[in-house]
């Protein structure tokens, strides 16, 4: 994909939006009654209406979850039914970072298996601390080195080179916990499985930034995971945690090179093959957080246009959900996950606020915002006692719902309306810095 | 001015504000996207290669 820096076309399309809104409701307040309390009456609608898709929306995700939870009864493998794994780990210009992903892996509690890296063309050091591991007495490690292609490429070559049957794929900015593979490999027993997809935690808690982010994965991206894993049918393996049956990637052609969320991609193609992908929540991985704004929001941005481009490619499938209906409801919940519930949320916001202001119903707009970030307190609690993790992260729910997740979701409908224009787009690095777990180094 | 109100009046601004900041952060990071320089990848419309690396020493592929 050619890089093209945007124009600010969407900027003057939200900003038309608004400012119509406004003309209109100006307009009422200069109306014969009846308008007015059409109006209003509209206001109120609108906002039983959010309340009622964001009440259906939580209670679903966290009644699957929970059920999930308590009803994973997944048998342990003996060591000696153990098959090996072949692990891939791409990465470009990752040389602050690629050693502790390298050296959790050799930490992994697991009998046999192998570690490939594809340096994709890096123009760091990331190659040469690859090769530092090359010959490991325990773990066979082989690196590649390839000209800079992209992630998705460079993980195809990963699979191309591999030995073993199943293929575990994992981020070169990640860690993961010595279990991991333990943990995911007993799903493969359901020959119907094509992957596992892990639990992703944020690894550098050490600013409030990066804190509201290990919050958000939590609550945010973890909770729907979990929830869809109860039905097999989890929308994406992530990055960084995901474990796959080398048979079903043959199948379906391995990873493409036309999106920028190849994972969820890749998780569209197997489940439109009708294969499962299931979640494993002790399959961990632990990933750093971008640590400055605008590395946020670039990744934000990143996904949420390649989460459309793979819900475009099958946007034939949008309005027929037979004969495939678990593709049908896997895009459909991606794309209100990743598009219409934040397009949603910003906009509920911007005429609530708009309409306090202008006829005097702020009573009832902090009534539904209190209620909101209820929910969010409750889901945080419920979610972060379900994974076991720091219980200081649940009262940060009121920044997330206060200012977080309505500022993230700005840039997600900007990204949304230039992927709808298909406006240019390219991939920009990310800043590194060495992986740092919180506390440490914190003096 | 109620206690009510003073909460009203901090929801509602915070909600505008942090929508404003939104958009001015988006727009920060479009114009950071501008300015930066191209990469050689987006100049290149070469086909592209792997080349398999050897560790040193080793006079076969690596494995």
């Amino acid at each position: 994909m050619k890089q093209r820096s945007s124009s600010l076309g969407p900027l003057l399309l939200v900003l038309l939006v608004t400012a119509g809104t406004v003309a209109i409701i100006l307009w009422s307040l200069n109306s014969p009654d009846q308008v007015r309390v059409f109006l209003m009456r509209l206001v109120l609608i609108s906002l039983v209406i959010f309340l009622g898709i964001l009440l259906i929306r939580y209670f679903t995700l966290l009644w699957f979850g929970f059920m999930q939870h308590t009803e994973r009864d997944i048998e342990g493998l003996d060591q000696g039914e153990m098959p090996p794994i072949s692990v891939i780990v791409p990465a470009y210009n990752e040389g602050a970072v690629i050693a502790a992903a390298l050296e959790s892996l050799l930490a992994l509690d697991y009998p046999t298996y192998e570690i490939i890296v594809v340096d994709d063309g890096s123009s760091d050091d990331t190659l040469d601390v690859a090769t530092g591991f090359e010959g490991h007495e325990a773990v066979p490690v082989r690196v590649f080195s390839t000209a800079n292609a992209g992630k998705a490429t460079a993980l195809n070559l990963g699979i191309a080179n591999a030995r073993h049957a199943f293929l575990f794929c994992m981020d070169s900015d990640s860690t993961v916990e010595p279990e991991t593979l333990r943990r995911a490999i007993p799903h493969m027993r359901d020959e119907s499985v094509a992957a596992v997809a892990g639990n992703v935690k944020v690894i550098n808690r050490t600013s409030l930034l990066t804190r509201l982010q290990a919050l958000e994965y939590i609550e945010g991206l973890n909770m729907p995971r979990r929830a869809q894993g109860f039905v097999a049918a989890v929308n994406i393996v992530p990055g960084p945690v995901g474990l796959f049956r080398r048979e079903a990637l043959a199948e379906v052609g391995g990873y493409e090179t036309d999106t920028f969320a190849e994972d969820a991609d890749l998780t569209l193609k197997l489940i439109a093959a009708g294969w499962k992908i299931v979640y494993e929540d002790q399959a961990i991985a632990w990933t750093q957080a971008p640590d400055r704004w605008l590395d946020l929001i670039q990744q934000r941005y990143r996904w949420t246009r390649g989460i459309l481009q793979a819900i475009r490619k099958r946007r034939g499938v949008l309005v027929r959900p037979v004969p495939d209906f678990p593709l049908w409801l896997s895009a459909m919940e991606m794309g209100f996950e990743a598009v219409v519930w934040p397009m949603m949320n910003v906009f509920a916001h911007l005429f609530f606020a708009i309409v306090a202001l202008l006829f005097g119903m702020g009573e009832l707009v902090l009534y539904w915002w209190v209620l909101l970030t209820l929910l969010d307190l409750g889901a945080a609690l419920v979610t972060v006692s379900m994974e076991e993790e720091q219980l200081s992260l649940v009262p940060l729910a009121v920044i997330y719902r206060f200012f977080f997740i309505l500022f993230l979701d700005v840039t997600k409908t900007f990204a949304a309306i230039e992927e709808l224009f298909r406006f240019g787009m390219g991939w920009e690095k990310l800043g590194r810095t060495p992986i740092r777990a919180a506390g440490e180094g914190a003096q | 001015m109620s206690i009510l109100d003073i909460l009203i009046t901090i929801i509602v601004v915070t909600i505008l504000v942090t929508i404003v900041l939104g958009v001015i952060t988006y727009v920060a990071y479009k114009l950071r996207l501008a300015r930066r320089p191209e990469s050689p990848r987006d100049e290149e419309d070469g086909a592209w290669y792997f080349e398999r690396h050897v560790p040193p020493g080793q006079g076969t592929e690596a494995g």
